[in-house]
């Protein structure tokens, strides 16, 4: 929510301010943090100058008052003079790990997001934490859980990730697997958190440990933020679950009270800001681990039996970048799947209307798919077709505009998710060879479909 | 005791806290109130102190001490969206509160600004749902005259009202969200008012300035007054909760002797090189005791701790306001460890059952000798320990300073204080990133010029209309003031009528117990119309205000049909001839009176008998 630049506080010292405000600053030696004395309609203001949003009029210098308020005044209006240079801004605590010893070793990846973020409280700048032990340092209790290990592994915005992320992502997890971890915990950014969750599910297909991505919708730099019971039931989770594979931890309510963990291909962010904004789509959450870190597995959910840990295993990173996912809306243009085709594009996964419906039997031709579509698998092209209802199943039977479609080579994926869905088409592409992945797109491989929805996995 | 104010050092500032009427909220579009609201969900919360720049141990038992309590939050259907519920960032600043503000700001002589920058203040109570308060400074540098007293202003802002807390305990704080989020106007002056009673004047001078803009709250704690009082040698202490700005100055007075009392008790203790020993298990004096309070906190496995407090003898037991002691005080601290109480030697402690052999034994235990004293407090053994802790850092306090303390008035009509916290250090206030700043323009400034509250124009205005000065005057100062202007805009009621009835009558029929100020401003203007346009005598007005402000939902149409109507010439002339015939002429108009006092009025029927 607040921010996700990446930038740190100390980037150019005149960063907003208008360039005649940034000279007379510079020219009378005065940078941000230091204290200076304005002269305003004869009374003269002290306090420390700011660095600038990057919103806001930029003839205005930001100046902190004693009493800790900040507010503008347009430096055309006033005469500014330095007083004392800044001693520096409030550094942050050396953050350590401590660990026990002797419990379960868990690894925690950091990725990036708004877990990841923090505030500098003098400047208000939102800037990625420098050390991710810094998080642990948030969660003092973690160390009663587990031993941790933890990894900087990069620090990008969730909605700048790509499968090249995911990859590394998976690689590193299952290094901590292979070097004996118990669990491992990945912290995410939010917005693309299901699509990580999907990959990892696919690559890391096997690992026998419970890998867990948790984020946080509120930075915790606030004392609301969610980061803090997220995190601690993702270590409780991994430290503690006899449920390999990967999932998401993250609030099941709006209430403090717990968390629930979430089959990696059948979650999805249902909210733009809300803390309990990931839920299981056509599914039940597999477990609940409440703030006390006691993990309750939901059995009501169907879950496979744990796998055996295997000695040296090895992740299927395979992905085929070139798979998009594309969107049907009335009026949408065909001839959208020429310009994938021409690029290149090995798959598409299509979100349908409904029961994955597309236009095919259209009055105006020239919203028709069914010829693009029968052009783009002809051409070595698989399309899957999803439905943007989001929850219950695709069918290509029901109505004759289904059959033409099915009659094209096109596959409905079952209830999964588009996200998953383009995922799985992607990781397919890349680990399999072409003819093998119709009949696998269908299929289930590691919980993405689900062959019978329950009458209570809706809304969940 | 006549006190020198001056002479005492006396230093008194107000902060005045006022609640805005506006349509939505600060920084969200709910409304601030909303007569449908219900509960439609409760939602749970933990907060965790998150400050960057405390040391490693200090955050983990700050954090030791805060996750012990949960926050529970009671979710209203209409006052309420996600963005209270902290679920969604705040929306864009209500421009009718920044414009209602920049108009105080200029009634008050404030300079502003030209970017105002909205700022988050931390709040460590559960009493924000985001742990933090949103708060703008609006301006700087005003300066109000009152009575001939110039006060300057330092210092204006516009923020958000927190959660009204319904429920407190060691386990959990239950809070309604329901006016978290209505804008709110600071107010602070400079601690330089001379005396109780200008603090008074001050406060009303300001609060009557509020109310001119015509676009605040009104009712109980839509305004608030906070007053910082210190007096040479004592310290400053903020008085929290005063509903009545009538007695502000009781308040002040009273801890002004409080003070004194506490520097004259320092100056003993120090004289007698008083000093606080250290806590001790007596548990074994008390073991075959006849004193109940002792007995059942023994019968429940807890400990007796003895604290022997050397030279303090006739101290404890001193007076600091009336029914209020130190040991009140050293009592309030023991308490934050979620003690009952505390049992100190200055008391008699016969009344407790306590019997000259323990006390004798318990002197011997503790070392103590005439002329200590000592407390006591039963309790589980570590919360007993807990709280002798925290007696002794009070008692400690008594031989050197005067707290710096936040007081919660005592509201009753002793108007005491008592103890509620340590006074905060500053807060930390950093920037709310998630709001835009807000670029004042010249087009604002001169908005705010034009509507900008002055005292004066309006006062003279007022003695036009009311052609009363006294009645100008009290109108200026009554928190009824808006609604007056609200119902003279919608009826023909004569101003000075209408002055009067919100003036007298209201504090009349407050005083009979009818709450007149529940009645809402739609009501009340209907009940002027009616009479403005002749369905109801004057009379009638008083018996419609009492039914109306009875509680429930009427509807004052049908309360006027149910025996209130006024009656018509014609009509009184008929009931004459029907029901008074045969009433002797000099009786005539009392009969008829002491029956329909409230449909006719006295000139339908003067003219009426004038006429037989």
């Amino acid at each position: 929510m607040s921010g996700k630049g990446n930038q740190s506080p100390s980037d150019g010292d005149y960063v907003n301010y208008s360039h005649g405000l940034a000279s007379l600053l510079e020219s009378s030696g005065i940078k941000p943090g230091d204290r200076i004395r304005i002269s305003y309609k004869g009374r003269e203001i002290e306090g420390e100058l700011m660095p600038k949003p990057e919103i806001g009029d930029s003839d205005v210098l930001v100046v902190k008052l004693d009493n800790g308020y900040n507010f503008g005044i347009s430096y055309k209006k006033a005469k500014i003079s330095l007083v004392s240079t800044s001693k520096g801004t409030i550094s942050f605590p050396k953050a350590s790990v401590k660990n026990h010893g002797g419990l379960p070793k868990v690894t925690m990846i950091y990725t990036g997001g708004t877990i990841g973020s923090r505030l500098d409280y003098k400047t208000g700048g939102v800037y990625m934490l420098a050390k991710p032990e810094e998080l642990l340092y948030e969660v003092p209790e973690i160390s009663e859980l587990a031993d941790m290990d933890v990894v900087p592994l990069m620090s990008v915005a969730s909605e700048d990730m790509s499968y090249l992320e995911w990859k590394r992502i998976a690689e590193e997890a299952a290094k901590a697997a292979n070097s004996g971890s118990t669990g491992i915990v990945i912290t995410h950014g939010t917005d693309t958190m299901h699509y990580t969750s999907a990959a990892l599910s696919f690559m890391l297909d096997g690992i026998g440990v419970p890998v867990v991505l948790t984020g946080a919708q509120r930075s915790s730099d606030r004392g609301s933020s969610d980061a803090f019971m997220n995190l601690f039931c993702s270590v409780a989770y991994a430290a503690k679950s006899n449920i390999s594979g990967v999932g998401i931890c993250m609030h099941a309510s709006s209430s403090d009270d717990k968390c629930m963990f979430i089959r990696g291909t059948k979650a999805r962010k249902m909210h733009t800001s809300r803390r309990d904004a990931f839920r299981p789509i056509n599914d039940l959450p597999l477990a609940f681990i409440d703030s006390k870190g006691v993990v309750s597995p939901n059995p009501a959910a169907s879950v496979g039996a744990a796998g055996e840990r295997p000695r040296n295993f090895k992740p299927k990173l395979g992905f085929e970048g070139k798979t998009a996912l594309v969107k049907i809306f009335p009026n949408s243009d065909p001839e959208v799947l020429e310009f994938y085709i021409g690029r290149g594009y090995k798959g598409i996964i299509l979100e349908g209307t409904g029961l994955g419906h597309l236009p095919v039997s259209t009055p105006h031709k020239e919203f028709n798919w069914l010829a693009k579509v029968k052009s783009a698998v002809d051409s070595g092209a698989i399309v899957g077709i999803t439905s943007q209802c989001i929850y219950g199943r695709t069918n290509s039977n029901v109505y004759r505009n289904l059959r033409l479609l099915s009659n094209t080579g096109a596959i409905h994926c079952g209830d999964m998710t588009p996200e998953t869905a383009f995922v799985k088409l992607g990781w397919l592409l890349g680990n399999h060879k072409r003819e093998e992945v119709p009949a696998l797109l269908g299929k289930n491989l590691v919980g993405e479909i689900n062959e019978r929805i329950r009458y209570d996995q809706f809304l969940v | 005791m006549q006190i020198d104010y001056k002479g005492i050092g006396f230093k008194c500032g107000l902060e005045i806290h006022q609640r805005l009427a506006t349509s939505t909220k600060l920084f969200c579009s709910c409304p601030n109130v909303s007569p449908s609201d219900r509960e439609i969900a409760r939602v749970e919360r933990q907060q965790r102190a998150v400050a960057g720049e405390l040391g490693s141990t200090d955050r983990s038992s700050k954090f030791e001490e805060s996750k012990k309590r949960r926050f529970v939050y009671v979710v209203p259907s209409e006052t309420s969206c996600l963005v209270e519920l902290d679920e969604e960032p705040p929306h864009e600043v209500s421009k009718e509160a920044v414009e209602i503000a920049l108009s105080v700001a200029r009634g008050l002589g404030m300079e502003i600004f030209d970017e105002l920058e909205p700022m988050r203040k931390e709040v460590v109570d559960g009493s924000d749902t985001s742990a933090f308060q949103r708060t703008i400074m609006i301006g700087m540098n005003g300066e109000i005259e009152v009575n001939g007293m110039r006060i300057a202003i330092p210092f204006a802002s516009l923020e958000e009202e927190s959660s009204g807390i319904i429920e407190n305990n060691d386990e959990y704080a239950l809070y309604d969200i329901s006016r978290l989020g209505v804008p709110l106007i600071e107010v602070d002056t400079s601690p330089d008012i001379p005396s109780p009673a200008a603090a008074k004047d001050v406060a009303l001078h300001i609060g009557t300035l509020l109310r001119l803009t015509g676009k605040v709250q009104r009712g109980i704690g839509s305004i608030r007054q906070d007053v910082n009082v210190s007096i040479r040698g004592g310290s400053r202490v903020e008085i929290k909760g005063l509903q009545e700005v009538g007695v502000i100055s009781e308040y002040i007075e009273n801890e002004v002797k409080r003070q004194l009392a506490l520097v004259e008790i320092m100056a003993v203790l120090k004289s007698r090189k008083a000093s606080v020993g250290n806590p001790k298990d007596v548990t074994s004096v008390f073991s075959g005791t006849a004193s109940q309070l002792i007995k059942r906190s023994l019968s429940s496995g807890g400990r007796v701790i003895g604290m022997p407090l050397y030279k303090f003898e006739g101290i404890i037991g001193r007076e600091l306001g009336e029914g209020r002691r130190l040991g009140t005080e050293i009592s309030e601290y023991a308490k934050m460890a979620g003690v009952k109480g505390i049992i100190h030697g200055d008391e008699d402690l016969k009344g407790y059952g306590i019997t000259e052999g323990e006390l004798a034994s318990l002197h011997k235990s503790l070392g103590i000798k005439k002329g200590d004293s000592f407390i006591l407090i039963a309790a589980q053994e570590a919360q007993a320990r807990k709280a002798a802790g925290l007696a002794a850092s009070r008692a400690e306090m008594a031989m050197t300073v005067v707290p710096p303390e936040t007081r919660a008035a005592i509201n009753d009509d002793r108007h005491l204080t008592r103890f509620m916290r340590p006074l905060p250090g500053g807060s930390r206030m950093y920037p709310e990133t998630d709001a835009r700043p807000i670029q004042i323009t010249k087009a604002l400034l001169d908005k705010a010029d034009l509507s900008k509250p002055q005292l004066e124009k309006e006062f003279s205005a007022l003695k036009k209309q009311l052609g009363s000065e006294k009645l100008a005057s009290e109108m200026i100062m009554s928190p009824r003031l808006q609604l007056y202007r609200e119902i003279l805009s919608s009826t023909k009621v004569e101003p000075s009528t209408l002055a009067n009835v919100l003036l007298q009558k209201f504090t009349e029929l407050k005083r009979n117990g009818y709450d007149a100020d529940s009645i809402g401003a739609e009501k009340l203007a209907h009940v002027f119309g009616a009479y403005s346009s002749k369905r109801i005598t004057k009379q009638a007005i008083e018996e419609l205000l009492k039914r109306l402000s009875s509680g429930g939902e009427k509807n004052v149409d049908m309360l006027i049909s149910d025996g209130l109507e006024r009656f018509s010439r014609e009509k009184v002339i008929s009931i004459i001839k029907s029901e008074f015939k045969s009433e002797r002429p000099e009786f005539l108009k009392k009969a008829i009176m002491s029956k329909y006092r409230l449909n006719i009025d006295g000139e339908t029927l003067e003219s009426v008998t004038s006429c037989l």
